[in-house]
């Protein structure tokens, strides 16, 4: 059974990737990542990738279950007001971006989700909330981008006006 | 479908989100910004007597939200005006109470001059969550809002929240078998019980009896407790303190009010403990999904809880009211859309007589009727905003630090550059898909980590009743054609009764 899912996964997998051969060699290379993290990662474990405001990357490691904002404040990621409504649905501080075709996967959103989205900022085609997003096998080796907050456009506006 | 409907509105806000990455693309550039940041002085506004005049001699305490359309017309999105002794910034653009909540830091105040603070301090009472502030309203809003505002904890009340409708339903059937034609008058005082009965039985996991036939005298006292509350709330504040001294009668009163509403508080906790102190003393385990069991295991002072537990009571009386009055007299009105959610609540129940918080989660229809009822008659018509510790850019202005900043929802939620027929009621609005208004046009629960703790709650008891009473009823207005405006009372309430037909189906 196991090995079947397994199958089922690596051969989903495979047509992600062979999607990404006609998308250029970066989404190759993120593929081979994916694999290499899914090789390499240990029972119940699921390695992400996050993509900072400031194009810095954090590679972390978190149990299937837990949600992505559970894992930003358990390994204390260095994300500026990550999750402020403590997963809550009360804010959308916790947007996350999602590769296509993790995001294609994904659990449908709710309408509580989606209102909440609306109001987010840098809104994309593939946005999700971090604290409504848990962990499964499939997203070994995914990675997450964190939007760019208004106060780094502000940070770049004051420092366009010192300049 | 739905689920289409939702990408293409979501591409809509893709769109929207690329035109202010476009405009923001614009703002980087310095010579551009430099020029265009003013100050507070430069912001436009009346003169503090004539803004005091419209408040106190034409009637303005009840018309603050028509104020805000007013001013929005003279001056533009951002204005200032003295309210009272407070001189506060008026914003009524989405776009920029958008940036205004985005900068309301860690622990965000709503104000720090009110007139519920100063009572707190005079009385020595604890704040709670309305009135907290910094760490002491981080510790109560992590406590309740896991358990207040999470979708899936929240249909833990289903069934408490179920039987409280159940009453309503009986308690409306018995109201109109009193009148030759089957008329309800004034639904709001009903609702407020309802209001009461259904936050006291989250809070209590007990029911007061707000819905007898005979009813409790001290509920009704405390409803009236917290309307008085109410009307006191604005002229106090509007007012001096030195005032306070020659014209005694508004704090006395306000204070009397809040009195009373601490002692029910106290009283019905009081006695929540000794019924939980009798069942550990005859061996049965105790445990439930009610929220005051949460507070008092917490490790936070007895006053605390009180405090809490009073604000919390408050907050789910006139809220729940207002919506439930406004969305039945708006499909009294609109008997197309009457009959659709009508359908729609038949189709998702399969000739269940009851829904549950699974049914009223499938019934779009019902959930725009809300929205746009709440568009309309936002309860909370003019939210705020201090931010003590940095100045705050909103549009051009350079706002600085504790400057109280009042949100205009009303005015934005009315406007039709977002609206079309603004002030129609057209719950189709929300399910269509080419009508991209801006998401911070109409947030009649606030956004961010202050936003409403009682909102999943609230929804749930409004669609819960809802789906009840036109599955029982069919609603008419008593006399078509009459119409009923709202008017701020801090809240926005019905201005006259509303008197509803209720028929059988």
């Amino acid at each position: 059974m196991a090995a079947a899912a397994r199958l089922l996964v690596t051969s989903r997998c495979l047509l992600a990737g062979s999607r990404a051969w006609y998308s250029g060699g970066q989404r190759i290379r993120s593929w081979l990542e994916q694999r290499a993290a899914r090789l390499y990662s240990s029972e119940g474990k699921v390695t992400v990738k996050f993509v900072n405001r400031d194009g810095s990357t954090i590679v972390t490691e978190g149990k299937v279950g837990e949600s992505l904002l559970d894992l930003v404040v358990e390994k204390n990621l260095d994300i500026d007001g990550f999750g402020a409504c403590e997963g809550t649905l009360a804010c959308s501080t916790c947007h996350l971006i999602f590769e296509d075709h993790i995001f294609e996967k994904l659990e449908s959103v709710t309408d509580e989700e989606m209102d909440m989205l609306d109001l987010a900022y840098g809104l994309s085609e593939t946005s999700r909330l971090g604290c409504q997003i848990c962990l499964q096998p499939f997203m070994n080796g995914m990675t997450v981008k964190v939007p760019e907050s208004v106060a780094d456009v502000r940070q770049a506006v004051d420092m366009g006006k010192n300049s | 479908m739905a689920q289409t409907l939702k990408l293409v509105n979501r591409s809509s806000s893709v769109f929207r989100n690329l035109t202010e990455a476009w405009a923001e693309s614009l703002l980087r550039r310095p010579e551009k910004v430099i020029k265009r940041h003013k100050s507070l002085a430069d912001v436009p506004g009346p003169s503090a007597i004539s803004f005091l005049t419209d408040i106190f001699c034409r009637g303005g305490l009840s018309r603050l939200h028509e104020l805000q359309l007013q001013g929005k017309a003279k001056y533009g999105p951002v204005w200032k005006a003295s309210f009272g002794p407070i001189l506060t910034v008026h914003v009524a653009d989405p776009a920029l109470i958008e940036q205004v909540l985005r900068q309301e830091g860690k622990h965000p105040i709503r104000s720090d001059l009110s007139s519920w603070k100063d009572y707190r301090e005079y009385r020595g009472h604890s704040y709670g969550l309305l009135t907290a502030e910094g760490e002491e309203w981080q510790q109560f809003r992590s406590i309740l809002g896991k358990h207040m505002l999470k979708p899936k904890e929240v249909e833990a009340y289903n069934d408490v929240l179920s039987d409280v409708v159940g009453d309503l339903i009986k308690k409306l059937n018995h109201q109109r078998n009193q009148n030759p034609n089957k008329v309800v008058k004034d639904i709001s005082s009903e609702f407020y019980r309802f209001g009461l009965e259904g936050i006291s039985s989250v809070l209590f996991e007990s029911r007061i009896g707000c819905l007898e036939t005979t009813i409790p005298e001290e509920t009704e006292k405390f409803i009236k407790s917290i309307n008085t509350m109410f009307v006191m709330t604005l002229l106090t504040m509007a007012m001096p303190k030195c005032l306070h001294k020659i014209f005694k009668k508004p704090w006395q009163k306000f204070c009397e009010s809040w009195d009373y509403m601490f002692a029910f508080g106290k009283f019905y906790f009081l006695l929540f403990l000794a019924d939980i102190a009798e069942k550990v003393s005859r061996g049965e385990k105790v445990e439930g999904k009610f929220l005051t069991y949460y507070l008092a295991q917490e490790k936070i002072p007895m006053k605390a809880v009180y405090g809490n537990v009073t604000e919390l009571l408050l907050a789910g009386v006139d809220t729940i009211s207002s919506t439930l009055s406004w969305t039945l007299y708006e499909l009294a009105r609109h008997p197309h859309v009457q009959s659709a959610l009508f359908e729609e609540i038949t189709k998702v129940q399969q000739g269940r007589k009851v829904a549950t918080a699974a049914d009223v989660a499938k019934m779009p229809l019902m959930k725009a009727v809300v929205k746009e009822v709440l568009r309309l008659y936002p309860v909370i018509p003019g939210n705020a905003r201090v931010v003590s510790d940095r100045d705050i850019q909103i549009g051009e202005y350079i706002i600085p630090k504790k400057t109280l900043i009042t949100l205009c929802h009303y005015a934005t939620s009315r406007d039709e550059k977002f609206f079309s027929d603004p002030n129609e009621f057209k719950p189709e609005r929300w399910l269509k898909k080419d009508d991209c208004h801006h998401p911070y046009a109409s947030i009649p629960f606030g956004f961010g980590k202050r936003s409403c703790i009682g909102r999943r709650i609230a929804e749930l008891e409004v669609y819960l009743a809802l789906s009840r009473i036109l599955t029982h009823f069919e609603v008419r207005p008593e006399c078509p054609g009459s119409v009923v405006k709202p008017m701020t009372r801090t809240l926005l309430v019905p201005e006259k009764e509303i008197n509803i037909q209720f028929l059988e189906r």
